[in-house]
């Protein structure tokens, strides 16, 4: 049983969003991407800070890091967003630019309730 | 490929036509090899021995630069594939909302003066200029192309020049600068400009990245990252072009329109000041000069604006300069898609709308361009 109120979206069932898969939806007129990062559920919005660049159909990877000897990892793999047009990285969990403190993409909501997931909007 | 959802303008008070002037294409070493003249066709129908996924042995020299958000696949819309036809212009053309653009090269053929055979170089910029015409430049949909050149030989890009110079889809002439060396304003290119001015066509310049650690000042050789290198490899370029150029007098002796791309504009006004300083004190090195350096730099050359610095965290800086460069008379906007560090219409639109009106907007997204270009 699925269902939509004014402010809760149905968006897919849970069993077929599956961990490291998207799905773009559209609600009131915004195009939303939701995301499954190792079984957590974040929306953001399909719209780049920068540019208005379609971020959420991005490539989902990770990022690089130095510690303070300068040596440089990879890390947070599946969990770092980044716009097509022009690279630009942000973290899907909070929808932060990885570079700049003030840039972020729209974020949303979403619970699952009976197997289905929703995002508030 | 994610570049359809967001696509028309979102301003519309100008009358005037949208002009991009330095729209790429992604022209690849096998777009070009077909139409390599003989005899030095005959130099690429091996096999290469140094690639063996390779079609045809690269003869473009590249400095081997990694640009992490290239590299990693991240900037999804700079592919291979991005702009090789008249369809991918038009894709690009709505994406931008753009009515005019001007396509130039903007993958292998960046580093033209680059390669160390020079007439095969020139034969390559002949090449491409085949391949535009046979597959890009299409005026019934009004996409336009620009004559490409090789620096290294300019007796042989003179007869380029006037050899494409009664096609009316070529609307100007295009020398990737990268590697170039004396620079500009020395007498070996006067043919050069002798050729666009016979042709009535301006001259874009336009500098190159992944090349230029084998060419510039000898610190480039000590950077260790793209990023060090990008930043400065364009304005760098041209401000070395910029100075030659003005100090030769060269644009005392052609009536030639020269186009600077792809370095942003800070360093214009910085220029300017610099060099009327220097002029106010010693005339006697720019004899042939009969006005200040900067009143060239604002009256005989334009500029293109991507990629406009300070866009996304200064706009009041972005203003500044465009004001201290006379902006409505020179600078054209440009968006240099499909590359990583494109800008795109709206926003640049939206940060020089606090700052000029619409004629001076219609100058800068358009007209400018217009005049220099299309007329």
């Amino acid at each position: 049983m699925t269902r939509t109120t004014d402010r809760s979206h149905h968006v897919i069932a849970a069993s077929e969003l599956q961990p490291g898969q998207r799905v773009l939806t559209e609600i009131r007129g915004r195009e939303v991407g939701v995301f499954n990062v190792d079984g957590q559920y974040y929306a953001i919005g399909n719209y780049c800070p920068h540019m208005g660049g379609p971020c959420a159909e991005g490539l989902v990877t990770g990022m690089f890091d130095a510690d303070d000897r300068g040596d440089v990892s990879f890390t947070r793999d599946g969990e770092i967003l980044c716009c097509p047009w022009h690279g630009w990285q942000f973290d899907l969990k909070t929808g932060d630019h990885l570079g700049h403190s003030k840039l972020r993409v729209l974020t949303y909501d979403v619970f699952e309730e009976d197997g289905e997931l929703y995002v508030r909007m | 490929m994610a570049t359809d959802t967001t696509s028309s303008r979102r301003f519309g008070d100008l009358e005037s036509p949208i002009v991009d002037a330095d729209f790429h294409l992604t022209e690849q070493v096998s777009d070009l090899v077909p139409y390599v003249e003989r005899p030095w066709r005959e130099l690429f129908i091996g096999h290469n021995p140094f690639d063996e996924s390779a079609e045809f042995f690269d003869p473009f020299p590249s400095a081997g630069i990694m640009e992490p958000h290239i590299t990693t696949g991240r900037a999804e819309i700079f592919s291979p594939d991005a702009v090789r036809s008249a369809d991918d212009v038009e894709a690009g053309m709505e994406l931008l909302g753009v009515d005019l653009p001007v396509v130039t090269p903007g993958a292998v053929m960046l580093s033209v003066s680059l390669v160390h055979h020079d007439e095969v170089a020139a034969a390559l910029a002949r090449a491409c200029n085949s391949f535009v015409l046979d597959r890009i430049v299409d005026e019934t949909r009004d996409v336009y192309g620009t004559i490409t050149i090789a620096g290294q030989k300019p007796r042989l890009a003179a007869d380029e020049i006037d050899d494409r110079a009664d096609e009316s889809g070529m609307i100007g002439v295009y020398l990737p600068t990268g590697g170039l060396n004396p620079p500009l304003g020395d007498e070996r290119y006067d043919p050069i400009y002798e050729a666009c001015e016979r042709a009535g066509l301006p001259l874009l310049m336009h500098g190159v990245g992944s090349g230029t650690m084998k060419s510039f000042p000898v610190q480039y050789e000590g950077f260790s990252r793209g990023m060090e290198n990008h930043v400065i490899a364009h304005p760098f370029q041209h401000m070395v072009n910029l100075v030659s150029l003005v100090v030769q007098g060269v644009p005392e002796r052609f009536d030639v329109d020269f186009v600077f791309q792809e370095a942003g504009i800070g360093w214009i006004p910085y220029l300017m000041y610099r060099l009327d300083n220097e002029y106010y004190a010693r005339r006697d090195d720019a004899p042939m000069l009969s006005r200040r350096p900067s009143e060239y730099m604002t009256d005989d050359f334009y500029y293109t604006t991507q990629p406009l610095e300070g866009s996304q965290n200064a706009p009041e800086y972005v203003c500044a300069m465009a004001r201290l460069m006379n902006a409505p008379e020179c600078l054209l906007w440009s968006s240099d898609y499909p590359h990583h560090d494109f800008d795109h219409t709206n926003e640049i639109y939206r940060v020089f709308a606090r700052e000029f009106e619409r004629p001076a907007l219609e100058r800068i997204f358009g007209t400018n361009a217009h005049e220099v270009l299309f007329e």
